[in-house]
């Protein structure tokens, strides 16, 4: 990535869609437009999990069956006794016994060695690879950003959730809104109109001024009419697998994220594409327990989410596609630990997903440069999410790509 | 308006976290020249003499969990001298008199972003900050090698992991990528030969002291940029910033946040020609006397910390000594900049990152909390037609529009709100 777009997504990486154009919703809004205009029954829904940091790919999806790998990772590899056997030589990571259960069930699909030409090693250039769908040109809009252009404007189509959003909500035209997870609490009385004042448009202002008066401005275009709809607790999820230690001591945000969104699905929020995320792949050092909590956190949270959801008619309009923006070296470092690589799986999971495994599993024998070969272009499966659940031309979005993971829908 | 206004008020926000009461004015009358020289002219790399050093004791190795006692009061200890730290840190922004010292180690925080999250000891990131003091106006290969040699840099990027026959490349990629040339400028063979020559290198974690270990060093001739040769860490960080690209990324850098975040580095203004011998001073005279300051389209968004601190610089807050005492670093977090936090090994976005709604309102409530804290007799004893005209020059504001004057005007005999408005506004929120 050459200078001006890597600052440029450095911008984005922090700022993305907010400032001028952009909203920051509130949950009453949300709910609000849930019950006014609901999304249409049977529309699906995609949610993008987000893995930040590299995941590496051949911790979590284990080719067990391969000395090679034991060999290149005598420090951190799992015994083929402790692997959740999946197919073709290939098991889940240990902690991750509800996506075992997903992939039991067929709902799982493992595409493996996903990645884009000319593997870029570092954290910033890749996620901005993989957020604008632009491999080789730089651009700065994101993949779902340049199909939110071309859908009529509503706030309410695209939402992540925590204050700042992720480029690849960022479109030329609109963007993705942002639900701080906090909620926002809008000062009111006088000082309230008079906050209200200071959000207005000025003909002297900057358009860094402006993007600050809109900000003001947005707290207080948000509806005051509450609705009852989400006041009840999350619905309840009797069928969901118990496990220990899996997401004992991890990050807990990524399953508040997901139990928000799910609720706001159930009430049938308007709203066609999620994006959440979850940090702390980058596993130098120590990694196996490290990268074990965060995949139990991340198969115990989707597994959740995708219960909340049964009984709600919605269940079966719903795609998660989880990725992260690079898989790690193969050989590992001395401290237990493994740098940045280049492919590794991608996970997409519904009830109309075929599970099974997609895409050629990348030969330990022949690495390229001590890192994995790319069997999978990351636009295929961009293209077919695109297509089956957005009802998009991949080609208008993607820089006319043509590629499709065969078969991934039913 | 007066002439150089926007020179001035660029300059005060920038380059010295804000005017305290009486300069901008002054500065009005003395004219920009002498006011930057003044600032800029500051002693270089000073400790401050007006507030203690503090003291962190070596909290030493983490008790066994077996021992429940002893870890929990392990846990708090660490706790309270992490924001013992941050609050000495935001207290020197407050009351130094060599802001632009503090300005700039600001800077280097954010350019070789380490986290406490991830350290945890506060000693070693106190060490950091005192490495960063000391070069912030100095010579940046010098930096660099103090830098490469830093205790908390060190175990943030898994230095103390790294070994002969299976480097860990962590310190290496970033130590290119985001410190000394930015991406695209080196190669992943560079990357891993970087990664052998900082081999050996070991770090004592809750002190941050870095000693050299030649046994788990990688001896070897090491090819690194063409050259191969045996190299260490001191070797290799020399031969890293005496690549040319090192010069422009470091420019860029100090423009990026201190003159623009979208538009380019421009050559015409000299950044890249005074940073030729690494001088950091050099640089940043630059950046101030060559005329980047007067181009209308160079705004730049006040950072949560910068806008923080501007504010207490303006009403002579010091920020510890403000109640409740966790005030200050609830809503900091608030606005997502904590400092010795930084989100990731990038550092902190800049400009649009900072002007959601989210920070919008927790930026409204921080400002409503500071209201109750602030001594209002000075803006009081003010007649109440002069208030506008006298926050504004308070605040080093270029001028309000129309809509925040009408918003101030229908709150002028509010001190507190008053106060509110004026620091929420986007006049003030970004630096024009």
């Amino acid at each position: 990535m050459d200078t001006i777009s890597r600052r440029k997504f450095l911008q984005l990486t922090g700022a993305a869609t907010v400032g001028a154009g952009a909203a920051m919703l509130s949950i009453s809004e949300i709910a609000e437009a849930a019950i006014t205009r609901p999304l249409p029954s049977g529309t699906p829904i995609v949610v993008v999990v987000t893995l930040y940091g590299g995941n590496d790919g051949l911790n979590t999806v284990v080719p067990y069956t391969d000395s090679l790998y034991y060999s290149m990772r005598p420090d951190i590899s799992y015994k083929p006794e402790t692997v959740l056997p999946l197919s073709d030589g290939l098991g889940l990571n240990p902690a991750m016994r509800e996506m075992k259960s997903l992939w039991d069930q067929k709902k799982l699909a493992v595409i493996r060695g996903v990645g884009y030409p000319y593997p870029d090693h570092s954290h910033f250039s890749s996620m901005a690879i993989w957020q604008t769908g632009s491999p080789i040109s730089h651009i700065s809009s994101g993949w779902l950003g340049r199909w939110l252009d071309t859908q009529s404007a509503d706030p309410m189509l695209a939402i992540s959730l925590g204050s700042v959003p992720p480029p690849l909500f960022a479109g030329v035209k609109r963007s993705g809104s942002a639900l701080p997870l906090g909620g926002l609490v809008v000062p009111s009385g006088k000082l309230g109109m008079r906050c209200q004042t200071l959000g207005k448009s000025s003909i002297n202002d900057s358009p860094l001024m402006a993007a600050a008066a809109t900000s003001m401005g947005n707290l207080f275009g948000l509806s005051d009419n509450v609705t009852g709809a989400l006041k009840g607790p999350a619905p309840a999820a009797p069928d969901l697998p118990v496990i220990n230690g899996g997401n004992a001591g991890g990050d807990s945000s990524l399953q508040q994220q997901l139990d928000l969104v799910a609720k706001l699905i159930v009430a049938g929020a308007p709203t066609k594409a999620w994006s959440v995320s979850l940090g702390g792949f980058d596993t130098h050092a120590n990694e196996a327990n490290a990268q074990s909590v965060l995949l139990g956190n991340v198969s115990y949270s989707v597994a959740r989410f995708l219960n909340q959801l049964k009984g709600s008619g919605r269940a079966s309009d719903v795609t998660v596609l989880i990725y992260s923006e690079f898989g790690r070296r193969v050989k590992a470092n001395a401290s237990q630990g493994t740098d940045h690589g280049t492919s590794g799986p991608v996970f997409v999971i519904g009830d109309r997903i075929n599970g099974g495994m997609y895409g050629d599993q990348p030969s330990l024998s022949r690495l390229i440069d001590g890192d994995l070969a790319v069997t999978t272009d990351f636009r295929d499966i961009y293209s077919s999410i695109l297509e089956r659940d957005l009802k998009a031309d991949p080609a208008q979005i993607l820089n006319g790509w043509k590629g499709r993971v065969n078969s991934l829908y039913k | 308006m007066e002439p150089q206004r926007l020179e001035l008020t660029r300059l005060y926000a920038r380059f010295a976290f804000g005017p305290r009461p009486g300069e901008f004015s002054q500065s009005l009358k003395d004219g920009f020249t002498p006011s930057a020289k003044k600032i800029l002219s500051q002693p270089q790399g000073v400790a401050l003499d007006s507030l203690a050093t503090p003291n962190f004791p070596d909290l030493g190795a983490r008790p066994s969990q077996a021992n429940a006692a002893a870890s929990k009061a392990f846990t708090a200890a660490l706790k309270a001298q992490s924001d013992e730290l941050t609050l000495w840190w935001l207290d020197c922004m407050a009351l130094t008199e060599n802001p632009l010292l503090e300005r700039m180690t600001w800077f280097w925080h954010g350019h070789w972003a380490t986290s406490i999250d991830k350290v945890n000891f506060a000693l070693p990131m106190f060490n950091q900050n005192q490495t960063l003091r000391a070069n912030a106006l100095g010579n940046f290969r010098t930096m660099a090698h103090a830098m490469f040699n830093d205790g908390a840099l060190q175990i943030w990027l898994d230095g103390n992991d790294n070994v002969k026959g299976a480097p860990n490349e962590n310190l290496s990629r970033e130590f290119m990528e985001l410190f000394t040339l930015g991406v695209n400028n080196y190669s992943e063979e560079d990357v891993k030969a970087l990664a052998r020559a900082f081999t050996g290198y070991q770090v004592v974690r809750s002190t941050g002291v870095v000693t050299f270990n030649s046994k788990r060093h990688d001896l070897d001739p090491i090819r690194l940029f063409g050259s191969s040769v045996p190299l260490n860490g001191d070797t290799a960080t020399d031969l890293v910033v005496s690549r040319p690209e090192n010069v422009t990324f470091i420019s860029q850098r100090l423009w990026y946040r201190f003159i623009s975040s979208s538009s380019q580095l421009d050559t015409k203004f000299g950044i890249e020609a005074a940073f030729a011998n690494r001088d950091i001073a050099s640089a940043v005279n630059a950046l101030v006397f060559n005329g980047a300051l007067s181009v209308p389209q160079h705004t730049v968004v006040r950072q949560p910390v910068e806008w923080f601190i501007a504010v207490c610089r303006a009403f002579s807050l010091q920020p510890s000594k403000l109640t409740p005492k966790t005030m200050v670093m609830n809503y900091l977090q608030k606005m997502a900049q904590v400092p010795f936090l930084p989100p990731n090994v990038g550092g902190w976005p800049t400009d649009e990152a900072w002007l959601s709604s989210a920070s919008a309102q927790f930026r409204i409530a921080f400002a409503a909390a500071l209201a109750k804290q602030i001594d209002f007799n000075p803006l009081a004893s003010v007649p109440s037609e002069k208030r506008i005209v006298y926050i504004r020059d308070l605040l080093g504001v270029y001028e309000f529009s129309t809509r925040t004057f009408t918003a101030l005007t229908n709150a002028k005999d509010d001190l507190q709100q008053f106060f509110v408005l004026a620091v929420c506004s986007p006049e003030f929120v970004v630096s024009a």
